[in-house]
């Protein structure tokens, strides 16, 4: 079984195929919001290192978050056209369990940390397990001060891992037992996320395209009052 | 808040023009008013002002459009969304961190989803069929930084 894996939560593009053999080609970018760009080129990349046809592909993996929202929706929406062009299932996986997953080898408590903009983060925190990571909370969206105070509360050693880990780790700085995991760890990768979806694969834990959705936590889903639309009388004063 | 008034669509669009002149990376703009009212105008002059080259058209039913010119500018239509969470698709909060301007029409509309850091534009018809009524209001620290700026840039369409 060839799995095809795609993640673009972050400003990383990345791409991967793998199977029982693990992963055969991978391929990572992160030169800045080119997503819709480098997606396509990078599935197609992967596919011909794999040395393999689309038609062997028997599964579609993908990132669903939570991340940067346009690079998600370009992911998800190529995800799902593969997959339905091929007519193969899904798996979803989040961009945290990802983040977390390549650190499972660590004694520490795991804090997987997305950088959500707009002064925001997307956490989940995980403990290592035999052969990988048990999510312990549910991602969240957070400011930096929340997740400091969230650490602080418990008396773990913790390994913060992920892009929002490094953009605040000034904010995190003092805190008894913290490391920040470096550059190379910062991103969710492709090739973590075939490895992840293999195992999801063996138990034939999938979803259809059109079931899958991305895990956006913000902001509430309230309907737009569109008062405004219907349009105020020329001249009237708002 | 400042007021300006326009006697045309020319003069709405040279306004936007000095507005984009004190324009900075980050900037987001809200403009409101009803159908007509000249917001896509607003943006034509604003991204002329910028340098942009070729037409701009609106966006209503590609929600977003970019542009290169001094700075990027992307011009976005929300009057199609229903509700707040499709905000989340466009990911405004990137494209202001990404550098350039975000100009959205009907932004008034999505206040609530926005960083709270922006000018808003409210565009009312005149007493003639082509006058307009400008009221811009500075929310946040950036805009309100740049008020007096922007009245100084707002002088030749002073409204009496």
């Amino acid at each position: 079984m060839l799995i095809l894996g795609i993640s673009t939560s972050t400003k990383q593009v990345g791409a991967a195929i793998g199977g029982h053999e693990g992963v055969l080609a991978s391929s990572h970018s992160a030169r800045g919001k080119r997503h819709a760009e480098n997606l396509a080129p990078a599935i197609d990349f992967v596919r011909r290192q794999a040395r393999i046809e689309m038609a062997d592909i028997s599964a579609v993996a993908v990132d669903v978050g939570p991340g940067l929202f346009t690079g998600l929706r370009v992911g998800i929406a190529a995800a799902k056209a593969v997959a339905h062009a091929l007519r193969v299932p899904m798996i979803g996986i989040a961009s945290l369990d990802l983040l977390a997953w390549p650190v499972r080898h660590t004694s520490r408590e795991i804090v997987a940390v997305i950088d959500a903009r707009r002064g925001e983060v997307f956490y989940a925190r995980y403990r290592p397990t035999p052969g990988g990571v048990q999510r312990l909370t549910d991602p969240i969206v957070a400011t930096p001060d929340d997740l400091r105070a969230d650490l602080e509360a418990n008396d773990f050693d913790y390994l913060v891992v992920g892009d929002g880990g490094l953009r605040y780790a000034d904010e995190l700085d003092g805190l008894v037992g913290l490391e920040v995991a470096e550059q190379h760890l910062a991103y969710p990768s492709a090739a973590s996320l075939v490895q992840l979806a293999h195992a999801k694969a063996i138990r034939e834990d999938f979803v259809q395209p059109w079931q899958l959705a991305p895990l956006y936590l913000r902001p509430p889903d309230a309907e737009i009052n569109w008062s405004t639309r219907e349009g105020l009388a020329p001249g009237e004063a708002r | 808040m400042l007021r300006a008034r326009t006697s045309d669509v020319e003069s709405t669009r040279s306004l936007a023009a000095a507005i984009a002149a004190v324009a900075a990376s980050g900037d987001l703009i809200l403009l409101a008013g009803e159908l007509g009212a000249g917001k896509t105008a607003f943006v034509q002059g604003f991204g002329a002002g910028l340098g942009v080259d070729g037409a701009i058209t609106s966006p209503t039913f590609t929600l977003a459009h970019q542009y290169e010119g001094r700075l990027p500018m992307h011009h976005l239509d929300v009057y199609r969304l229903e509700r707040f969470a499709e905000m989340d698709d466009i990911g405004v909060s990137e494209l202001l961190d990404g550098g350039g301007v975000v100009l959205i029409e009907w932004g008034d509309a999505v206040a609530p989803a926005l960083p709270k850091d922006y000018l808003e534009i409210t565009l009312t018809y005149g007493e003639g069929d082509d006058e307009r009524q400008l009221e811009l209001r500075c929310v946040g620290s950036r805009w309100t930084a740049r008020e007096r700026v922007l009245a100084e840039q707002l002088e030749p369409w002073k409204a009496a």
